[in-house]
This record gives C-alpha cells, sequence and structure tokens, in this order.
C-alpha cells in the first residue's frame, strides 16, 4: 500500500499506510492527527484540512477544482505555493512516497 | 422520447408509476425511494415528463456532470426557459460553470470558513438563552419552541436582513412547493403567501439590509463589480430560501432521531462534541432538501439506460441517502458514521452547499446547549411531517425536556 508521511505542526513525522482512492484527510483524522480538522468531510467548504505538499510531488498531485481553488484563500494560516486541501489528494501509486507538512492554524 | 441517435442500442429507462409528489409520499417517502433504486438506475415518471434517479452514485453524477445535466433550466421541476415557466434564474444554483465559478468565489469571500466561524459567539449566545427557556418549561413543541425560535433569531441577524419573522415559513413552504409540481400544494401555498408577497419582495432589496450582516457585504461586492449588476438583491433571496428552512429542518430531524434512539444519545451525553456527527447523520436520513432537478442538456445515457434531450430529472437525495450500495445498514442512526461530506443532503460538486458550516455551527450551538442541560429527551406524542412538495421537515415534535 502506498505511503505517505504527515509533518505535524511540532515537527514530528507520521508515516500512514493510505489506501489507493482514499483522501489523505480521511487518513488522517482516521488516525487521529489533530492537526488535520476536515469540519465538512471533505465538501470543500470548510478550509480545515489544509496540508503544504513537498514541492517534488506537486506535478503528481491531481489539478484543482475551482472550488478548492477558491476556499485555499480562506485557510486559516494562509494560502502557500504549495497549499492544497488535504480531502483532494484521493491516493494514487504515484503518489507514493509523498510528504506534506500540516498547516498551523487550521481555525 | 425515442429516437435518440447516441446509444440507440441501449434501453430506454423504464417508465414507473408512481407519483413522488403525493400526500402519501411526500409523508413517508421511503417506500418511493426503495423501489425508486430497486428499479433501474433511472426512471421515466410519465405524469411530469420527468427522469428520476435514486441511487448513489446515479445521484453523484447527476448534480455534478454540468456537460450532460444543466442547472440552467433551473433546479425546479419546471424548465425556467421555457414560456409559460419562464422567471429569472438564481444568479447562483441555476447557472453552469464556467460562470458560477467566478460568482461562487466571490459569495463564498462574503461567508467564507473565517467569516462564519465570527459568529459562533452570536450563535451560542441566542443558543444558551433558548435553551434555558425550554428545559424550564419541560414539556415543549420542539418545532416551534426550540427550533424555529433559535434559527429565526440567528439566521436573519447575521445576514442582516428585515422581514416580519412570521412571513419566513410560509415563504419556506412556497419555495418548496415551487420545485415541485404545479399540484395542490403549491396553490395553496401560493394563496397563503400572497398578502406577505410585498414584505418579501422589499426584505432582499438594498434598503432593507441591516448595517453589519452579510447581506449588506453582498451589495457592497456587487457595487465593487464582483457580482453582476443587479444581482446582489438576487443573492440575498437566494439566501433566505436556501438557508432558513433546510436548517430548521436539520435540527428538528436531530432533535426527533436522537429521542428515539436514547442509546446514540448516551454517546452525545459522553461527548457533546458528538452533535456534528448527529446532525450530518439526521440530514442523511431525513434529508430536508428531497430532490433537485437538472435538465439532459442532449440524448445521453446513464449506467446503461438511454435518456432522451431536453428532459428534467429529478435527483432525488434523500432515496441516495439510504442506498445500500453506499452505506451499511443505511436506515440506522449513528452519530459516528461519519457521513459528513460522504451523504449527498447538501448536494455534491460545484453547487455543493455553501452555507453547510453555517447550518452545522447552528446546529452544534442550539444541540449542544440543549445536551448539557438536559439528562433526557423523550416523545410525548407522534412527531408529525409538513405537506412540502421538496421539503421534508417536521410540523409537530411534542418532547419532554428532562433536566440534568
Ligand atoms: C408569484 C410570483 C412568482 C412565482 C410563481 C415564482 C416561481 C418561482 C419558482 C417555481 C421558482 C423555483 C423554485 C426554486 O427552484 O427555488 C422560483 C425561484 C426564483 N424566483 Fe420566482 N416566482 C415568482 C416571483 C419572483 C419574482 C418577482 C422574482 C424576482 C424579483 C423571482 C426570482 C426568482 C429567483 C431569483 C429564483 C431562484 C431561486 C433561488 O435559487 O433562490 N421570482 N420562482
Ligand atoms: C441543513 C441545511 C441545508 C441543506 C440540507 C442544504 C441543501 C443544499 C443543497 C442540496 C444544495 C445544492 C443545490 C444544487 O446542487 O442544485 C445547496 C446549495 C446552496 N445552499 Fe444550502 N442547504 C442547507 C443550509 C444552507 C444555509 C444555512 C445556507 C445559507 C447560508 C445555504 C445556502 C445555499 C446556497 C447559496 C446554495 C447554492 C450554491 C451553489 O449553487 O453554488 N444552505 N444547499
Amino acid at each position: 500500500m502506498p505511503k505517505v508521511t504527515f509533518i505535524n505542526p511540532d515537527e514530528t513525522r507520521v508515516e500512514l499506510e493510505v489506501p489507493v482512492g482514499t483522501s489523505l484527510m480521511r487518513a488522517a483524522t482516521a488516525h487521529g492527527l489533530d492537526g488535520i480538522v476536515g469540519d465538512c468531510g471533505g465538501g470543500l467548504t470548510c478550509a480545515t484540512c489544509h496540508v503544504l505538499v513537498q514541492e517534488e510531488f506537486l506535478p503528481n498531485t491531481p489539478s484543482m477544482t475551482p472550488n478548492e481553488e477558491q476556499m485555499l484563500d480562506f485557510t486559516a494560516m494562509g494560502r502557500q505555493i504549495n497549499s492544497r486541501l488535504s480531502c483532494q489528494l484521493v491516493m494514487t501509486e504515484e503518489l507514493d512516497g509523498l510528504t506534506v507538512r500540516i498547516a498551523d492554524p487550521q481555525l | 422520447m425515442t429516437n435518440t441517435s447516441a446509444a440507440t442500442s441501449l434501453p430506454e429507462a423504464p417508465v414507473l408509476d408512481i407519483d413522488p409528489f403525493s400526500d402519501e409520499n411526500i409523508e413517508n417517502p421511503y417506500e418511493f425511494h426503495r423501489i425508486l433504486r430497486e428499479t433501474a438506475p433511472v426512471v421515466f415518471i410519465e405524469k411530469y415528463n420527468m427522469y428520476a434517479v435514486g441511487r448513489y452514485e446515479a445521484v453523484r453524477t447527476v448534480m455534478s456532470d454540468f456537460e450532460r445535466f444543466t442547472s440552467e433550466g433551473g433546479v425546479g421541476l419546471s424548465d425556467i426557459r421555457k414560456p409559460g415557466a419562464w422567471r429569472t434564474a438564481s444568479p447562483i444554483t441555476e447557472i453552469d460553470p464556467p460562470r458560477h465559478t467566478k460568482v461562487r468565489g466571490a459569495l463564498t469571500k462574503v461567508i467564507s470558513p473565517i467569516v462564519i466561524r465570527q459568529w459562533r459567539e452570536v450563535f451560542a449566545a441566542e443558543a444558551e438563552k433558548i435553551a434555558d427557556r425550554v428545559v424550564e418549561q419541560g414539556e415543549i413543541e420542539a418545532v416551534h419552541d426550540l427550533v424555529e425560535a433559535f434559527i429565526l433569531k440567528a439566521f436573519p441577524d447575521v445576514l442582516g436582513v428585515d422581514m416580519p419573522r412570521e412571513n419566513f415559513l410560509d415563504i419556506g413552504e412556497m419555495n418548496f412547493n415551487q420545485i415541485g409540481p404545479n399540484n395542490e400544494l403549491l396553490k395553496k401555498s401560493l394563496e397563503k403567501v400572497e398578502p406577505i408577497l410585498p414584505a418579501f419582495q422589499r426584505a432582499f432589496q438594498r434598503e432593507a439590509m441591516l448595517p453589519g450582516g452579510f447581506g449588506e457585504k453582498i451589495f457592497e461586492a456587487e457595487d465593487k463589480g464582483e457580482f453582476e449588476a443587479g444581482t446582489a438583491g438576487p443573492h440575498v433571496r437566494s439566501f433566505l430560501r436556501a438557508g432558513v428552512d433546510t436548517t430548521i429542518a436539520g435540527i428538528g430531524h436531530t432533535l426527533n432521531l436522537l429521542a428515539q434512539n436514547p442509546g446514540e444519545w448516551e454517546k452525545i451525553k459522553a461527548d457533546p462534541t458528538k452533535v456534528r456527527g448527529a446532525f450530518d447523520e439526521a440530514i442523511r436520513l431525513q434529508s430536508p432538501s428531497q430532490v433537485m432537478f437538472r435538465t439532459t442538456v442532449r440524448d445521453t445515457d446513464l449506467d446503461g439506460y438511454r435518456m432522451a434531450g431536453d428532459v428534467k430529472v429529478g435527483s432525488f437525495l434523500g432515496a441516495a441517502n439510504r442506498d445500500q450500495r453506499k452505506f451499511v445498514d443505511p436506515d440506522r442512526f449513528d452519530v459516528d458514521r461519519e457521513s459528513a461530506g460522504v451523504h449527498l443532503a447538501l448536494g455534491v460538486g460545484h453547487h455543493i452547499c455553501i452555507g453547510q458550516m453555517i447550518a452545522r455551527l447552528e446546529a452544534e450551538c442550539i444541540l449542544g446547549a440543549v445536551a448539557r442541560r438536559v439528562k433526557r429527551i423523550e416523545l410525548t406524542g407522534e412527531p408529525r411531517y409538513r405537506l412540502v412538495n421538496t421539503l421534508r421537515t417536521l410540523e409537530h415534535l411534542p418532547l419532554r425536556l428532562v433536566a440534568a
């Protein structure tokens, strides 16, 4: 199963096996990573599952829908060049080894 | 209906001889939903010259694939582009991308999650007051005394509109009747609102906006050119239509389901943050907005069935939300199911409910305030549903609140 490394705000790292087809937001909340809130469950209306994607993986990530594009402007941390909402990062084999930093704050 | 050019080898969507808008099926839609799901991915209902979909995946497709299923014919049963039914389109729900994208962006700015979170204190203060009152009463009719008392104060306050509060419910009833067919229910509710329509029309004009509300912000954004000239009023109107009755319905269903499932209530008592899960689970099971419409852009097909172009398609959200292809033990109310983001009660895709974090915040504040004060909630009579074509909502929910 492909793996993803989350870097928590306190710099600790957590590596998770994420089944293909599962979003990083679901994987993180299911494993109790408190830095990911995911209030709306993936509806692109809360902007509380904000992550910063390690840049070499950006080309492999799925393209952004307009709704994600718009919501990133309303993240609590503020938008960075490598910002994504992790509910939209659905696991694929190509994303194996992906590293993301959990944005802080989310709320 | 025949004479499709594409995929002519596929069977036509089978005819289903059921009236989704009969009084019986409005009152208890679940048998209709079951038949709808089991008959085929898409069926045709002759009485209304409409297709209907009720399986989870089919509903997702119809709601979000705008190139085949447009919103521009209106989100109701009648096609707003046709003579006889013509009316102005909603400036947000009834346009497709790419036009929709720009409008959605501008609205998102007005009610971004950052803005919404600032309302927590306003909602919480009002919720505490109402909770104190109803707990002291002990035996209440919860729809009126608790849910409407809260939403009809909290929501118009943040929207910043000035309209007699008692008008909201009749207007709402008319709206959700209008999404369905032109039947007796619609005729009656149109008669009922006639005297208050002028007040409703005034409520979404610039002069009616109260300082500090987000209605005012919508007009300011129009002035800055972020919305097309003349659309600020209709936007405020859309919020009035979309944000009041749905939320009242959802909170009412949550209370009803918690009263009927004491085991789930215990989980809330142990961890009050679970009121959010309870609310999403309640709107999954009792979807306030039962059906939204799209129109086929041209002849097309869905899961192996042929569909003719330029015909309305009803997406039965309430049916999809109990599809066992998607949900394990679908009729069970489970506050730990984590159905937010999975159920379709708030729509799906680019038109997904833009007010959902407001609805959740309202629900969390009022349900949390009640849960902290109350040991048990019990039904003291039969709950009754209101007969509205496309809105599933309670009109009567007699409850006893046993103070902690
Ligand atoms: C008694 C007269 C009217 C009738 C019978 C009527 C009929 C309808 C119907 C059937 C709908 C569809 C319900 C829905 O899809 O939400 C609707 C929605 C709408 N109507 Fe009317 N209408 C009337 C007056 C007006 C007026 C005077 C305006 C404009 C100032 C207007 C603007 C709209 C808009 C913008 C929507 C979109 C609803 C939304 O998404 O908020 N209507 N109307
Ligand atoms: C439990 C409560 C609610 C339910 C069940 C609900 C349901 C829905 C549904 C099903 C849609 C999708 C319509 C479509 O795709 O054609 C929608 C869209 C919308 N909702 Fe809600 N809603 C709720 C609360 C609210 C609130 C509180 C507001 C206002 C603040 C609101 C404002 C809107 C608006 C403006 C849209 C149109 C978005 C767009 O077209 O991009 N809703 N809602």
